[in-house]
């Protein structure tokens, strides 16, 4: 999953930058409006953290200009004043969620994993397609109740399908939302979680979670059950 | 007396005209009244006199030397029984006696003894004459035997004609004064309408600044009250943007002071620990950052404030459930709005949008499905009732929740200050808050705006 963070405080960028990455989110951070508006452009975010009083262009018109150029990943704005009239403005400027400051890191990871949850559609922590079920929360997986270990990659791929369970992912998108921006996009990687998730998730292959759509990318087709 | 035209100029004004007209008016009917009286009188005694002239004229003188009258005088009156013009002459010292033919078998009382070459005028009142104005004239008159004789001559007229004539001029005098009177006092009123009429226009602008349905005067004013109205705008627009530059600097002040906060927690947070330091810094960042929001809310609250706007309540709400909706889409919060489109609040958007988002933020945290939102104006005073269908707050713990930093839930995020803010900035409008049960199975929470 990429993050962007737009925040001017380097003292709460990096920290958060180091603690998102620790969770397995790919960051793309920003110091002002103009630069988290270019990086929310160009890149194939999912989520945003977007603090309200930015320099150069507040975080409402960076907010603002991201949806006029069609730009629907969820968005949630730090503000350091917490009125209502700055949250309600943010909001009806296509925000999605707020979070006063000072905040607590777990909270915003809290929000940050409903935010991309809810934008897929799914309204619980954990995802339940068949016998697979993953937590969001505590980044595990279970097959039929039982345990699978998977490394960090995996699990993002993972995450990222069934997240979007039914829609058709490009090798590209996978790439673009897991990776940093200086990953060699031409390696075969992706090749390589993709079977080792079916070697991990279906051992026995009866469940063929993951379809292979050639030219096209991947498919998770087992039915959403929770 | 004094208390009751001291509130309007217009009152005022008109009581001291209408006495100094009638003052005026009064002054003069009496002048003329009298002025005409004394005229009148003098005509009268003029015409005694020259009729005592006209009886001397006509007198003639017998083979003895003295006076004798005619039957018949010149002036017809006197020769008319009833005529109202009477005429007698007396010599004491001959026993002579002379009465004109309107006098006949009336008595001579009117008659004054007069001494030689004196005129005395007087007003008698005779049963059967009624009043009567006579002028008696002595002479003396020598007989050819050389003896003075003293006549004494009295001339009486009606005074009947003389005062129905008085009264005739009275009458007119009063109706035309009293004509002139009222037809000054409609002018005056009219005149003292039309003057004030800035002033009253005035008033009304104000008013309606004052209701909120305009927040400057801009009206056109003579040139006497074009400084006073432009120094109400400007204190009007002065007291706005010191509003704003105060609200502009308190956020200022929280944004410089919750930045170092956050970095704070941030670090606190980073050690992810439950016990040591950081368990501490965390909680004393906490301890801080509700002091700061607590008390720079309190110091924004701007308190009821007659120089602004009337603020819709129905847009701010629906502006605020939308938001709402947003952050808790996964409770898919059915919510009921019943506010009266011109249920108006008068104060600080940014006050309303506080205890509206505070209020509203409870309900849809802890409502589990349906929320309604109720408000109406009661004159310029508001009433409005947020309630939910959560699990409410128990009797004994509804003074605890307002209590500033008590979260009654602390299952569900939230700062903890926001009812105790809430309380805070209906202080400042002297509003009030009541917490209670609503008939949908949660909280309900009323606030009222007073109306004064």
């Amino acid at each position: 999953m990429r993050v962007l963070i737009v925040e001017d405080e380097a003292d709460i960028r990096e920290p958060l930058v180091g603690r998102l990455e620790q969770e397995g989110y790919t960051v793309d951070a920003a110091a002002d409006g103009r630069e988290g508006l270019f990086l929310g452009r160009e890149y194939a975010i999912d989520v945003g953290i977007v603090d309200i009083g930015l320099p150069v262009m507040s975080g409402i018109e960076v907010i603002r200009e991201l949806r006029k150029q069609d730009k629907h990943f969820p968005i949630l704005i730090l503000t350091a004043r917490g009125n209502w009239q700055d949250k309600v403005e943010g909001l009806e400027a296509g925000a999605d969620d707020y979070l006063v400051k000072p905040f607590h890191v777990e909270e915003l990871l809290a929000r940050l994993n409903a935010l991309l949850r809810r934008a897929a559609g799914w309204s619980q922590p954990v995802l339940s397609c068949g016998p697979i079920e993953l937590d969001t929360r505590t980044q595990s997986v279970t097959l039929n109740n039982a345990p699978v270990e998977l490394t960090a990659y995996e699990y993002k791929v993972l995450e990222y399908l069934m997240l979007h369970a039914g829609e058709v992912i490009s090798k590209t998108d996978l790439t673009e939302h897991i990776y940093d921006q200086d990953w060699d996009r031409d390696s075969n990687v992706i090749e390589v979680f993709v079977r080792r998730l079916r070697k991990k998730l279906d051992p026995d292959e009866i469940y063929k979670p993951i379809e292979t759509l050639r030219g096209r990318g991947y498919r998770f087709v087992l039915e959403k059950t929770a | 007396m004094k208390w009751s035209f001291k509130g309007s100029i217009h009152a005022r004004l008109l009581v001291a005209a209408s006495l100094v007209l009638s003052a005026f008016l009064g002054f003069t009917g009496l002048a003329l009244d009298k002025a005409f009286r004394s005229s009148a009188e003098e005509a009268l005694k003029a015409r005694l006199q020259s009729s005592v002239y006209a009886i001397l004229a006509a007198a003639e003188e017998d083979e003895a030397g003295r006076l004798s009258l005619p039957k018949i005088l010149t002036d017809p009156r006197f020769n008319m029984p009833d005529s109202g013009l009477y005429a007698s002459v007396i010599a004491p010292q001959l026993e002579f006696k002379w009465r004109s033919a309107s006098s006949i078998g009336l008595s001579l009382s009117y008659l004054q003894m007069t001494e030689a070459g004196q005129s005395r005028y007087q007003m008698t009142e005779t049963p059967n004459l009624g009043r009567l104005m006579t002028l008696s004239f002595g002479v003396v008159w020598e007989d050819f035997a050389g003896s003075e004789i003293s006549y004494v001559l009295a001339v009486a007229e009606d005074l009947r004609p003389h005062l129905e004539q008085i009264n005739a001029f009275r009458n007119t005098l009063l109706l035309w004064l009293g004509g002139a009177a009222l037809l000054l006092l409609l002018a005056q009123g009219w005149v003292l309408r039309w003057g004030l009429q800035p002033l009253r226009s005035i008033a009304d602008e104000l008013s309606r600044i004052e209701s909120g349905q305009s927040d400057q005067l801009s009206g056109h004013y003579p040139q006497e009250l074009i400084g006073l109205a432009r120094n109400i705008n400007s204190l009007i627009r002065h007291a706005q943007a010191r509003q704003q530059r105060y609200r502009d600097s308190l956020g200022d002040l929280a944004h410089s002071l919750k930045t170092p906060l956050a970095i704070l927690q941030g670090l606190a947070d980073q050690k992810q620990e439950t016990e040591g330091p950081s368990r501490v810094l965390d909680e004393q960042v906490s301890r801080m950052n509700q002091i700061v929001g607590h008390q720079l809310q309190r110091a924004a609250a701007s308190g009821r404030n007659t120089m602004v706007k009337m603020l819709l309540v129905r847009p701010q709400v629906e502006r605020i459930a939308r938001s709402l909706d947003k952050v808790y889409r996964e409770k898919d919060i059915d919510y009921q709005l019943e506010i009266s489109d011109k249920a108006g609040f008068m104060g600080d958007e940014g006050d309303l949008m506080e205890v509206l988002g505070n209020l509203m933020d409870n309900a849809w945290k802890y409502g589990s499905g349906r929320v309604r939102i109720s408000g109406q104006g009661i004159g310029e005073g508001l009433v409005l009732t947020v309630e939910d269908d959560g699990k409410g707050i128990a009797d004994d713990q509804i003074v605890e929740v307002v209590q500033r930093g008590r979260r009654m839930d602390e299952q569900a995020p939230g700062q903890g200050i926001g009812l105790a803010v809430v309380e805070d900035i209906l202080k400042a409008y002297r509003g009030a808050l009541k917490i209670g049960r609503s008939p949908l199975g949660g909280a309900r929470f009323t606030i009222l705006f007073s109306e004064h």
